[in-house]
């Protein structure tokens, strides 16, 4: 079979855009098949896109069944593709019982669209519907989710089935592979326990990919020589997760959907809530197997999928490392670009936590404060600045900044790093981490912890533009 | 007769004290278990300061009594342990002794039930020689729930004993309860109060006079996950309880097989 590039795909197709909405039925009808068993959104009435928050009984197994709220009757969401820095319209009506706002995370939207209300974006009231128009930028694997507060239910907000995959297809694409899949990685039915440490965290019965756990979902069907490129989203509400692929490499082409500076072959993946990888497996190994969560616990609460070749039968096959394996500076380039440097405004921030009880959660502070009386630094269009992030804490914090992609450029001592660019990065436990970013997207822009129960106990803040 | 009655009814009510591990383990069980491949040792030191003075019917007096007891307690699985205990005594007089040995399984509810307190089962039987308690034989089943709400922490352990061997083998099922209040000042520190009671068999309590009412102001200090540290000191106001008491345990938690980054 010859290679299939994503462009010689859709010229294939007859069609330039890679957008859903632009496309005819056979092209939906493909890009379903791809998108596994992620759906795509038809085009509805005069919007481009649209989006139904409702209630949905989640059948993650037959006999684990979760009652949630869900976009387009489904777990994870609605596969959107949109084409880089071409407008869209989209409809999103709340039939839910709570007011909703759905962020796109790591888009380049104004305040008012971004989907936060910390930075200005309206919540849409139960029953009401609300229209946007945007053009998404920058081109990428992004999602989209609730932002809501989930206080101490633990069904709610994240914890719950509002996130669905966003592809901003970019105009140019060279990346080849010839069939790709989205996988988003969840936990569900979550509760509060003491830890050791004298903190209470959740802990989940169950962990899905793609809503359904190991064995209960359709598998991923590939064939022997292809290059499958993988769309890894951890859309847990507060957990990282190690996935590998039994008897396969992936190649990590990207993370949080930007190119990585250096391309790398790893035996797994990490992701901190909220990351994304795309990878690309080479299928050479024909067989079943599963693509699961690394810790034995969490695959056995039902973190896998089985990838199986065409014409192959028999019982999924697991390949048990040994040992979890990730590291940043890997995917960061190999020397510093030349173009590099330039006056660069530090802005320092401690993150800690204050005990509450051994029966309460923490309350989390940025500086000693916690939100909304966390400090609002205000940045100046145009300035390069270097956010020096100290965690005081025992915890790791997934550490997502709106409206912007930073670059990352030292992690838990690690030398200076250039050319890895991302919107979430996890800040190791009693580290320091740091990131630059270019103050390029005026309006409100809001820092915090992805961790659901961090961020509902004070962790985030505000940054102002001058 | 009546002074037959009285010799009776101090006896019983010894009996009573002696028989819910009397002061050689002063403690109300959190819900909580040790974890597999774990062991938990605990040294229960108290210190009887006014206590009984006289010899009754061949059993020691309590009184300036300094009880040692050793408790080992290992982890099952997630939801099962099983304890065993020494105890032992320190008196003029007679110097260093042992008292008995018990063991304590215990079971507790999953955290999959995703109860709205923690539960759990404690069963304990054991001997003790009849110098330190009449009745030799005894067993307990021990119901535990507890609750942390906030900086507040409650316990409930509302047990039952019964005699198999010794002069109280036909006094049926006896009640002995005991609740702790505590209240985490920080995160290492706690404090709060006990309480301990036996109020005698079931359906036919002892008046309020003979039975064991003891009150503790206690500490915890959680100054590791590895070690458990609790001191107190309590009073009986009743006839039938030692009157002033001060204990203290000192735990250390000791884990084997290194559990893998991948289990």
């Amino acid at each position: 079979m010859g290679r299939l590039t994503r462009r010689r795909f859709a010229q294939m197709s007859g069609l330039a855009a890679a957008s859903v909405a632009m496309g005819g039925v056979g092209r939906a009808a493909e890009l379903r098949e791809q998108a596994g068993s992620a759906g795509l959104v038809e085009p509805a009435g005069a919007a481009d896109f649209s989006l139904e928050i409702a209630p949905y009984l989640l059948e993650a197994s037959p006999k684990r069944r979760f009652q949630t709220v869900a976009y387009n009757g489904q777990v994870p969401g609605p596969l959107l593709r949109m084409r880089e820095g071409r407008e869209v319209s989209v409809t999103v009506r709340n039939r839910s019982k709570d007011a909703e706002v759905v962020h796109w995370h790591g888009l380049f939207l104004p305040p008012e669209a971004d989907g936060a209300m910390e930075e200005g974006t309206p919540m849409i009231a139960p029953g009401a519907t609300t229209s946007m128009r945007f053009t998404p930028e920058p081109a990428g694997f992004r999602w989209f989710h609730t932002h809501t507060f989930a206080g101490g239910d633990l069904r709610k907000a994240q914890y719950g089935g509002l996130h669905g995959f966003l592809m901003v297809e970019p105009k140019e694409n060279p990346a080849a592979y010839d069939r790709e899949y989205f996988l988003a990685l969840h936990d569900w039915g979550g509760s509060m326990t003491g830890g050791d440490d004298g903190s209470m965290n959740p802990v989940y019965d169950v962990s899905t990919i793609n809503g359904k756990m190991l064995g209960f979902g359709e598998p991923l069907r590939v064939k022997q020589g292809e290059r499958v490129m993988l769309h890894v989203l951890n859309s847990s509400p507060t957990e990282v997760h190690w996935v590998a692929l039994a008897g396969h490499k992936f190649k990590v082409v990207a993370l949080d959907g930007n190119a990585v500076g250096r391309e790398r072959v790893v035996d797994m993946l990490r992701l901190a809530p909220a990351e994304r990888v795309s990878a690309v497996v080479t299928m050479d190994a024909p067989g079943v197997w599963v693509l699961g969560e690394v810790r034995k616990h969490v695959q056995a609460a039902g973190m896998g999928i089985v990838v199986e070749y065409a014409g192959a039968s028999g019982k999924p096959k697991w390949v048990q490392p040994q040992d979890l394996v990730w590291s940043y500076e890997g995917f960061a380039a190999g020397a510093k670009p030349e173009q590099s440097g330039g006056e660069v405004t530090r802005i320092e921030l401690a993150f800690d936590s204050k005990f509450k009880g051994h029966g309460a959660q923490e309350k989390w502070t940025i500086n000693g404060k916690s939100y909304p009386e966390t400090e609002e630094p205000v940045l100046v269009g145009g300035r390069r600045y270097r956010l020096v992030m100290k965690n005081l804490s025992v915890d790791e914090h997934p550490v997502h900044l709106h409206r912007h992609t930073f670059e990352v450029k030292r992690v838990g001592g690690s030398a200076e790093l250039y050319g890895l660019r991302k919107d979430v990065v996890l800040v190791p436990a009693k580290s320091v981490a740091e990131v630059e970013f270019v103050a390029e997207h005026p309006g409100r822009t809001l820092l915090h912890c992805h961790q659901q129960d961090h961020m509902d106990l004070g962790f985030m803040m505000v940054f102002r533009y001058a | 007769m009546r002074k037959f009655f009285w010799v009776v009814m101090c006896v019983a009510m010894f009996c009573v004290g002696a028989r819910a591990q009397g002061n050689y383990e002063i403690q109300v069980y959190g819900a909580d278990t040790v974890p597999p491949k774990t062991l938990m040792m605990e040294m229960h030191s108290n210190y009887t300061i006014r206590g009984q003075q006289q010899t009754v019917d061949g059993v020691y007096p309590t009184f300036h009594q300094d009880h040692q007891t050793l408790e080992l307690t290992a982890g099952i699985n997630d939801w099962a342990e099983v304890g065993f205990y020494v105890f032992t005594s320190v008196q003029e007089g007679h110097g260093i002794q042992w008292v008995g040995d018990h063991i304590r399984p215990r079971v507790r509810a999953p955290d999959s039930w995703h109860l709205p307190v923690g539960l759990s089962l404690s069963t304990e039987v054991g001997y003790q020689r009849a110098v330190y308690s009449p009745d030799t034989w005894t067993w307990e089943i021990r119901p535990i729930i507890d609750k942390s709400v906030g900086r507040w922490y409650f316990a409930l352990n509302p047990a039952l004993e019964r005699t198999w061997h010794g002069p109280d083998v036909s006094q049926g099922v006896g009640f002995a309860p005991g609740v702790k209040v505590g209240y985490d000042f920080t995160k290492k520190i706690s404090a709060g109060a006990e309480y301990y009671a036996n109020y005698g068999r079931l359906g036919a309590f002892d008046a309020l006079h003979n039975q064991q009412q003891q009150f503790f102001v206690v500490s915890d200090l959680n100054v590791s996950p590895a070690w458990e540290i609790n001191f107190g000191v309590g009073i009986g106001p009743t006839a039938g309880t030692d009157h002033l008491i001060v204990k203290g345990i000192v735990g250390r938690r000791f884990s084997w097989g290194k559990r893998s980054v991948v289990d």
